[in-house]
Parts: C-alpha cells; structure tokens; sequence
C-alpha cells in the first residue's frame, strides 16, 4: 500500500471519529468505564494478594528436638532444616529461652513452676518458616524424616484457611475479569456497529468500486485504536486518581491495616506503567477488533 | 467483452430468477436491457460483478466471462480486481453526501491505492469532461439531479473501466437531463467503452438505438439491433 493512501486512510479513520462524534464519545465512555472496572478488579486482586502473601509470611512451624540430643546433632539437625527446600529462616529456640518467655507471659508463673526451680521442662526447638504455604505438607513429610525430632507443630488450620481463600479470590477476580472483558466487548461492538451503520452507504459504494476488504477495514480499525488508546490513557489518570484518593483516606486506618498484617495499600507508583500499558494495550484490542468485526456484515456485499 | 453461457441463478426461495442466459457483450458495444419489474435484469447485473453466483449446471456447464475474468473460477479475494473494470452509474446516484464533488470523484481512486499525484491529476480532468469543473467543491445537496448523475457518471469513468453498467441511469431525472445524461454516456460509449444500460423507458431506448435486449421471466425473450 503507498504511502498516501496510509495517510488518507488514517486522515479517514480520526475523521470518522468527529464526523460520528455522539456515537464516538458514547464508545468512548463505555470503553473508559469498562477499563476503569476491569483495573480496579485487577489492582483489588493485588492488594489482597499482597495481605495474604504478608500473612503467609507470618507463618511459623516448631520443630520440637528429643530430649537429651547432644548438642552437635542439634547442629545437624539445624544445618539439615536450612539446607531443605521452601524453608527459610530457622531460628534455634533454646528450652531456656522457652522457659523464660512462659515464664514472663504468665503472671503466677512463679507458683506453678517455683519448684522446678531454673530447670526447663521444656525441650529445645527450632523455629521453621515456608515459604510456599501450598507446599508445607510436603515440606513437613521431609524434615519428618530427619534423626531428633520429637515433634512438629504447624499451623494446618490457618494455612488452609488461607489457601482457600487466595484460591476463591483468585477464582472469583479471574471470572469477573472474563466477564467485563466480554461484556466490554459486546457492548463496544454494538456501539460501533451503529456507527458503521450511518456509513453502509459508503462501503457499499466502496465494494462497488473495488476497494478490498483491508482498504475499507483500516479506517475503522484505526478509529478504534484512536478511541481504545484515548480511553487507555484517560482510564489510567482517573485510576491514579482514584487510587491515590483512597489510599490517601484510609492511610489513617494503621489499626486496620494492622489487623490485616500489612502496613497499606500497594503503593500506585509500583504498577503505574503495568496500568498504563495494560489500559492502553486492552483499550486498543478490544475497541479495535470489535469496530472492525462490526464492519465484517457490510463489507460482504 | 461480456460472455455468459447456459447461467441460471436461483435464489434461497427456489424461485429461478435467470433460467439458461447465454448473451455475449462485444468490446465498444453500446446495449439496453430492458424488461418488467422481477424480469431478471438486477440478478443479471449482480452476476456481472459478482454479488450472486451462477448455478451448477445439469446439461449445459455454464460459463461467465466479464473483461477477462472467469466468474465462476474466479476467487473472492479476487472481486475487487474485476470490479475496478467495470464502471457503476445508478439510478440514485449513491454519491456521498459528506464529500465534495472532487472527494466523491477521487474516492474511487483512492480506493484502489492510486497514486495521490494521479488523483490530483485525473480526477479534474473527468470532471470537467462532464462540465462540471466549475462545481468541483461543491456537496451533493447542491446540485441538481442531472448533475449528481453526471458526478455518478465521472466517477464510474474516472478509473478507465472497460465496462460501464447504468442500472436506470435517468429514473430519477426530469425530461432534459435525461437526455443529457444518455448523450454523455453515448459519448463515451463513441470512444470505444462498452456502456451496458439497464432501463424501464422504451422511449429513450427508440430515441438512442442499439442492442436492445429484452428480459422476460428470467430468459432473454429479444436481442437484436433497433
């Protein structure tokens, strides 16, 4: 194609955007709102992700050590719990200590262990992290395994309660996407359809005169790469803004965000450009392809 | 040159709206097809340009040959090269109301990725062969019906068509630009392109002579010279 019949094509494509300027801001605002939905769905997801990958980090497994293991074979047993895959920060946790910390919780501690004097019935431990929740029992089937281990403690009940919730959140935010994602495009391909419709007239004459399909297509085409990336951008600024605003509101809220394990909201800054490029890169699929496929029953003459 | 052969064209109602044709359109030949309401004569245009196909054949295969084109081998993607030979003139003129003469003119060309240089040139140069140079910034609505017809006109000729087909060409004109617009298009057709027009008025059809071919029940029922 030369290089002047790109440029009327693309002279037509924004010119067909003013010429059909209520259908256009109608497009517009159906594809703005349809991005808005979709981001603030997906930057939702994040941040509850987030609250539940900070709460995932809070867990902890003690790994109880037999009484009387020497002490190099407590070693071992540390060196071996460090070395095993999705475990990080191991942290011995001596009986001593163990005795001290009950001892300081309980307030008439001194009357129930007075007479054991500074000896602690408690046995030594070492303080596990995993680091993929999903994949403690496994984990935990491992270390079972090693040589002075008297018994393992691990938080089941709260790991599956977060799982399940991460699963639903995940599930339900995947199947909402889908269906605005659809729904953006249904509604962005009737709303165009009555924009080609006003111009059947002219790809009829089109066909008449042997323009190919591609020649009468790339107006259109362009038109809603014009409006999907206009609303793109636009979609972006009002997230910001939006976003910003209410992270602003409830920053205050450091009891709540304390209650949830975190410390706040994702800061905007951090996926700004996923945003912008997800926005423009939606906006310019689902707006382009939908004006174009509207056009496919006319340009069958 | 138009070369069909043993066509017949049903359509979903199973009603045949051209039953066996055979009709052949030599280069430079100026013809009218004439014929009532539902006679065949729109199917036998849009089997021309390719908007409906021919049936299979039982006895005879059927053959369509427009400008050098086999239509019934020829490829969709193909279409739009044998359209770009053959020139449309219609009775309502399809001109588009949004564009200046020179734009409706141009259109054409541009819709066949001709170079902008060329356009610039060729397109004033129709027009004012169908004198209208005076009126080339001027919209549709501003004109009268025969010069919209003969916008209509220039577009159809503005790409060197070897075939012009006018589907009631002066329906929608009065008495005088009616006979303006067959001389314009017998002036062309004395240059040497083939100018095929489809019409209900038997009296312009006397007035003109020609190839007259007469279409009755899907079956060329006359065609000869009057």
């Amino acid at each position: 194609m030369r290089l002047s019949s790109i440029g009327y094509l693309i002279k037509q494509g924004a010119g067909n955007i003013w010429h059909n300027r209520i259908m256009s801001i109608a497009s517009f605002c159906i594809m703005t709102v349809s991005l808005l939905l979709i981001g603030f769905t997906v930057i939702f997801s994040a941040n509850v992700n987030m609250v539940i990958s900070s709460v995932e980090d809070k867990n902890e497994v003690i790994i109880y050590i037999k009484d009387g293991t020497l002490e190099q074979d407590i070693d071992v047993l540390g060196e071996k719990l460090s070395q095993t895959p999705n475990v990080s920060a191991v942290t011995f946790y001596s009986k001593e200590q163990a005795f001290e910390d009950i001892k300081k919780d309980m307030t008439d501690a001194e009357e129930i262990f007075g007479y054991l004097g500074d000896e602690s019935p408690l046995p030594d431990a070492y303080r596990i992290r995993i680091t993929d929740i999903d994949n403690m029992s496994s984990t935990l089937m491992t270390i079972g395994t090693y040589e002075n281990i008297e018994k393992v403690k691990a938080p089941y009940d709260f790991v599956n309660v977060l799982t399940g919730l991460n699963t639903v959140i995940t599930i339900v935010c995947f199947v909402i996407l889908a269906a605005l994602i659809v729904v953006s495009f249904v509604i962005i391909s009737n709303a165009t359809r009555a924009s080609v419709d006003i111009r059947k007239r002219e790809i009829s004459i089109m066909k008449f005169v042997g323009a190919t399909n591609s020649f009468i297509k790339i107006p259109f085409f362009i038109e809603g790469l014009i409006m999907g990336l206009v609303a793109g951008v636009v979609a972006y600024f009002l997230t910001w803004l939006g976003y910003d605003s209410l992270v602003n509101i409830l920053s205050s809220e450091t009891t709540l965000f304390a209650a949830m394990g975190t410390s706040g909201f994702i800061p905007f800054n951090t996926f700004a450009l996923y945003v912008l490029g997800g926005y423009v890169l939606t906006g310019a699929v689902i707006s382009s392809v939908g004006t174009v496929l509207s056009t496919r029953k006319y340009v069958k003459v | 040159m138009v070369d069909v052969d043993h066509v017949s064209v049903t359509y979903s109602s199973d009603t045949p709206a051209l039953r066996d044709v055979s009709l052949r359109i030599d280069d430079g030949e100026f013809a009218f097809v004439v014929g009532e309401n539902g006679a065949g004569k729109s199917t036998l245009i849009k089997l021309l340009i390719r908007e409906v196909t021919a049936d299979e054949g039982t006895e005879h295969k059927p053959s369509i040959h427009v400008n050098g084109y086999d239509l019934m081998t020829l490829k969709q993607k193909d279409v739009p090269l044998l359209r770009r030979t053959i020139g449309f003139v219609f009775q309502d003129f399809k001109l588009i109301n949004s564009m200046n003469v020179f734009d409706n003119v141009a259109f054409v060309l541009r819709s066949i990725d001709a170079p902008a240089k060329y356009i610039r040139k060729r397109v004033p140069q129709v027009i004012g062969l169908m004198g209208l140079g005076s009126k080339i910034n001027q919209y549709p609505n501003e004109l009268s019906g025969g010069e919209q017809q003969r916008v209509a006109i220039a577009r159809a000729l503005v790409n060197n068509p070897q075939l012009i087909i006018a589907d009631e060409p002066t329906g929608n004109l009065d008495p005088r630009a009616k006979i303006e617009t067959m001389k314009l298009l017998k002036e062309i057709n004395d240059k040497g392109t083939t100018v095929m027009i489809v019409t209900h008025e038997h009296d312009l059809v006397k007035r003109f002579g020609g190839r007259l071919i007469n279409i009755k029940e899907g079956r060329i029922a006359f065609d000869g010279m009057i």
